[in-house]
């Protein structure tokens, strides 16, 4: 087992590139590290981000030549390795967030990036880069120059966060801090979005299983799948845990129950001060909030906050 | 935070407030009528007014208030209350709550049991995240 230690405070996002076995850092340090595997060790190459503030997750590109950054300097980082001087150059996506850019998602095409924000909102950018992609003949990424906003989704009231492509790159899904999910397809001038609303408290991250599923992940504990039907209408289906039903509720279910049954027991028309049952799953094998989901390692690693 | 972006206002507020006592008006007939969920759905719709006038979300207020206090039996009208109204409904017993009067709160207390249970504290959560459709 290694320990890579180089950060000096909280490592924010972590991401493994499958192929070139690489792993990229970011901090709240507000520095970057790209790890590589030489004989028995990770050997760091730090990445100047040009930040001033947090960085707060990162993606390798499906091609694994860049990554990108989402910070709290309401920037996102494009990062590619220049061979000449050996080492990651960042480019920036300034100006076009108007606060932390909380989750970045790459789409397979590897030029188009989604983006999501706490201003609420989900955008898209071209993130080409001369020498490093190659012009498609694809009429989307034809003309598009670097930090270009393709789209700009405001569908969430609130902070969006996790968002992920389809493997096909046709349907976008992010998650509301309002207990919502959004899913986008025919992302363009002309999408199609649905806002899918749940009983539970907000979802974090999502993944997409398949073209027509999504795993959702947040403070509930228990993730959550999204299925789309054949006419492409997007709902909740079921938790991933089984339900059982047990007598003694997580901690964190608990509380819960034990505030509500106190709110419920003062009203004057004397109902009961027994505990009011969650209608949660007690299936619940995680006690903390679930920030962050991906297949990396199959079939899925979650990331405990 | 999430923007708060122009907020275009649909109407002027004369306007508003003159759909606001149309709906009131409607709203009684249907208490005399003794059908108070179907009052609390009139209420309902149309809300929050698209503007920031306080007057406006005032009056609005007004007229869901006397729907809501008008309810007896909680539970029958949860049967017959749409999905789509279960998230403004919540947004209107905070505003209930806040209000601090004795029989007002008891009101609001007792349906907001029934709703958590039926529509989960996802309804709270879009009640509370919402800055920008405030009733």
């Amino acid at each position: 087992m290694h320990v890579l230690q180089k950060h000096d405070q909280i490592v924010s996002g972590i991401d493994w590139s499958a192929k070139s076995n690489q792993i990229v850092t970011v901090s709240h340090d507000r520095n970057s590290y790209v790890w590589n595997h030489e004989g028995a060790e990770w050997v760091p190459m730090l990445v100047i981000l040009r930040l001033n503030r947090a960085a707060l997750c990162v993606q390798w590109s499906p091609n694994e030549n860049k990554f990108a950054v989402g910070s709290g300097a309401k920037t996102v980082c494009i990062c590619y390795y220049e061979q000449e001087n050996n080492w990651w150059v960042s480019k920036l996506i300034r100006k076009k967030h108007d606060s932390s850019v909380t989750s970045v998602a790459w789409h397979p095409n590897n030029i188009f990036l989604a983006t999501t924000s706490t201003d609420g909102k989900c955008r898209v950018f071209s993130t080409f880069i001369k020498g490093v992609d190659k012009r498609e003949s694809k009429a989307g990424t034809s003309d598009s120059k670097f930090g270009e906003q393709i789209i700009q989704l405001d569908l969430s009231f609130s902070w969006a966060f996790g968002v992920k492509w389809s493997p096909s790159g046709n349907t976008l899904a992010y998650v509301g801090h309002n207990s919502m999910i959004y899913f986008v397809d025919d992302v363009g001038p002309s999408p199609l979005a649905q806002n899918v609303a749940f009983r539970n408290l907000p979802l974090r991250d999502v993944i997409f299983v398949s073209e027509k599923m999504v795993v959702g992940v947040g403070f509930d504990c228990n993730p959550m799948i999204f299925a789309a039907d054949e006419t492409g209408i997007w709902s909740f289906i079921r938790f991933l845990g089984e339900r059982k039903i047990s007598s003694s509720p997580s901690k964190h279910g608990s509380q819960f129950s034990e505030a509500f049954g106190k709110l419920y027991g003062q009203s004057k028309y004397g109902l009961s001060n027994d505990t009011v049952e969650p209608s949660r799953a007690d299936g619940v094998i995680h006690e903390n909030c679930i920030k962050y989901l991906s297949t990396t390692l199959l079939p899925s690693i979650y990331c405990y906050y | 935070m999430a923007g708060v972006q122009g907020f275009v206002e649909a109407d002027n507020a004369e306007a508003i407030i003159a759909r606001i006592e149309h709906k009131s008006r409607k709203i009684e007939s249907l208490l005399k009528q003794h059908k108070p969920v179907e009052a609390l759905k009139t209420a309902l719709e149309g809300s929050p007014p698209a503007t920031r006038d306080e007057r406006c979300k005032s009056a609005n207020w007004i007229v869901v208030h006397r729907a809501l206090m008008a309810i007896k039996d909680v539970e029958g009208m949860f049967s017959s209350l749409d999905p789509e109204y279960y998230d403004i409904l919540m947004k209107y017993l905070y505003r209930g709550l806040s209000t601090g009067d004795r029989p007002t709160c008891d009101q609001c207390l007792r349906i907001h049991e029934k709703l958590t249970e039926r529509a989960g504290l996802g309804c709270i959560l879009r009640c509370l995240a919402d800055t920008v459709n405030t009733v």
